[in-house]
């Protein structure tokens, strides 16, 4: 196993990827200088500006470009710098790419990933933070990934590769400074499989990207209050492991999500409702969502900290919950 | 093009306009689920260009009003018209419909429900013939609606910096639903394009000679070069902006059908009044059949919605 951040681990998967399949070409904003977060680094230099292709400020026509090319054969890795941009280019990914493959009643397939980055906690801002993979996640026909690590992150994007369905990765930011152990050979990860990190008798807590580790915390401490909290990381939003999360329910009879998406509409709502609807007679306690709150991300340092979940406020709704009898 | 390749394009545009002739027929008998944006008037633009492109290379997107671009790259007529009446037995089986044509390859890549959005995808497949080093091109036809789009302009820019085998077709028609051409500035469209360096042309869309000189020059130039080129056909929109618009805000009084004046030149070249008649016939017996034979395709069962749920990844 090797130490890596997720860009370098991105970085390593695109380099093998590119030189297994010629199919594969990269196309985005500042990619010839490795890319802002350096997850491009060093393809330009090996595989040339016809495979790593930076483009003018023009999402809507890039993204769209992409799933032209991946339409005729292609497998485009298309990078959008920051999922706030996701708007700028919204007709593409919510009519274009999502739709094509049931509009040709399955016989296209799109072969396509879109890489963004999300995540608050670094002072960027209400439009350079957000973390909306659940808007993505709610439109039928993408697929959503949110990696936790730098080995999911590149085995996700290596699986992407191979789907017919357009696939937008959400990489957190706030995680791209930690090193997490990989196989150097970065393997496939499988879309839909959620890892348990941790085991619990008590309490089923699902984390998502940069809340695995806040919600490995919280576990920690309540493990010294006797409680047992299992963490699942769903790796996959769509498709979603519901299997998992429901058998977890159905053992601990309690359930959280820790999510920093939306507060109202998003994935800690779909997975608080499918838990509900389906896992309804192992519920001890009311299920928590816990989000930030539903305002866009705030500026100020002290603001910002408050807006995001935390380890303790992860502790507060369990303990709640192992009250409510 | 020869005296031959004319008649045969006008049997071919005499067909589409009977197709979508047929197509209102239907529609008006309930057949047809929605609103319906036929082509009449641009059948000589499309059909010029597609003399101009190879199937086995080169791929068109088309916008909402795509009927004519499906035919003409040679999809069986009973499959789009099953794909119109949303039956089995078509392009998706009832899932994509009259403005999502999206056939599973070959030269006619797709229709489009998002004015424009089309544009950006036809790049796309200009970058993959690049890439693969083909020969083959990518057409994007559009109107001049469309031409007032973000991506449509962002992709002209992107075609430019990445040297994309890409040839935009903006039928101009005159009419953005019922929004008309004042509502575009930088008239005419063409020069928008010079301005970003393309090499533009505009003609005539109902005068068949000057398509196809046009077409025959800017699609050879762009397999030569690899660079993209722009074509502004003007034309008529012969009906609504979809069948059965009222038109109260149409002003532009009598219209002259690019097919009548086709017929005229062919009449001046010799060609029979038997022997067009005889087309004409042909054309409509063939549209009628095409819908007879779409019409005997059952519709879907809806049990494939629940398959698509899972498929897309639904909870439940």
């Amino acid at each position: 196993m090797k130490q890596m951040t997720i860009p370098q681990a991105v970085a390593e998967a695109l380099h093998q990827v590119m030189a297994a399949d010629p199919a594969v070409f990269l196309i985005g904003e500042d990619l010839a200088m490795g890319g802002v977060f350096g997850a491009a680094k060093g393809l330009k230099e090996r595989f040339g500006p016809a495979r790593v292709v930076d483009t003018p400020i023009s999402e809507t026509s890039f993204l769209g470009l992409g799933i032209g090319a991946a339409m005729s054969g292609m497998k485009p890795v298309v990078e959008i710098m920051f999922c706030d941009f996701l708007g700028v280019c919204f007709d593409q990914l919510m009519n274009q790419a999502a739709k094509m493959r049931f509009l040709s009643g399955g016989t296209v397939s799109l072969p396509l990933v879109i890489r963004t980055t999300m995540g608050a906690g670094d002072g960027s801002g209400a439009m350079h933070s957000q973390s909306n993979y659940g808007l993505a996640a709610s439109v039928a026909g993408l697929r959503v990934a949110c990696p936790s690590n730098s080995a999911d992150a590149a085995g996700l994007l290596k699986t992407a590769l191979e789907g017919p369905d357009p696939v937008v990765i959400f990489e957190h930011k706030g995680l791209f400074d930690v090193e997490t152990p990989a196989d150097p050979e970065l393997p496939p990860v499988p879309f839909g499989k959620a890892r348990t990190l941790r085991q619990g008798a008590d309490v089923t807590l699902v984390a998502i990207a940069a809340m695995v580790p806040v919600a490995l915390a919280a576990a920690d401490h309540l493990a010294k209050r006797g409680i047992g909290v299992e963490v699942i990381d769903p790796v996959t939003i769509n498709p979603l492991d519901r299997e998992a999360i429901l058998a977890s329910v159905a053992k601990t009879g309690r359930f959280a999500v820790l999510d920093e998406g939306a507060a109202f509409a998003g994935v800690a709502d779909a997975l608080v409702s499918l838990v509900v609807r389906e896992a309804f007679r192992s519920l001890k306690a009311a299920p928590a969502a816990i989000t930030p709150p539903h305002t866009p991300v705030p500026y100020a340092p002290a603001l910002e900290a408050a807006w995001l979940p935390d380890a303790a406020r992860v502790e507060a709704a369990i303990l709640k919950m192992m009250e409510d009898v | 093009m020869t005296p031959d390749d004319q008649l045969a394009l006008y049997a071919r545009a005499r067909f589409a306009r009977a197709f979508e002739a047929a197509v209102a027929r239907a529609r008006d008998a309930g057949e047809v689920p929605g609103v319906v944006h036929l082509n009449g008037g641009q059948e000589l633009v499309e059909l010029g260009v597609f003399h101009q492109l190879d199937g086995a290379r080169d791929r068109v997107t088309g916008s909402h009003r795509s009927h004519g671009l499906a035919l003409a790259a040679g999809i069986a007529p009973a499959i789009v018209a099953a794909e119109i009446m949303g039956r089995t037995g078509s392009l998706s089986g009832g899932l994509g419909g009259t403005q999502h044509l999206v056939p599973a390859g070959g030269l006619f890549m797709g229709s489009n429900g998002i004015v424009g959005g089309q544009v950006p995808l036809a790049a796309g497949a200009a970058f993959a013939a690049r890439s693969k080093g083909n020969g083959g091109i990518a057409v994007a036809f559009f109107g001049e609606g469309a031409a007032q789009q973000g991506g449509v302009m962002e992709t002209m820019n992107l075609a430019i910096v990445l040297g994309l085998p890409l040839l935009f077709v903006c039928v101009n028609n005159g009419w953005a639903q019922s929004t008309g051409a004042d509502a575009s500035a930088g008239a005419p469209l063409a020069s928008r394009a010079r301005a970003f360096g393309m090499h533009a042309e505009s003609v005539d869309g109902g005068d068949l000679g000057a398509v196809d000189a046009a077409t025959r020059h800017l699609v050879s130039q762009i397999r030569t070069n690899g660079q993209p080129a722009f074509l502004e056909a003007h034309v008529s929109r012969v009906g609504g902006h979809y069948h059965g618009e009222d038109q109260g805000y149409r002003k532009d009084g009598k219209l002259t059908d690019p097919l009548d004046r086709l017929r005229a030149t062919l009449v001046e070249a010799g060609v029979t009044a038997a022997n067009l008649h005889r087309i004409e016939e042909e054309a409509e017996a063939r549209a009628r059949a095409a819908f007879e034979e779409a019409a005997l395709e059952p519709m879907d069962d809806p049990s494939t919605l629940a398959l698509w749920a899972r498929d897309l990844g639904g909870l439940t």
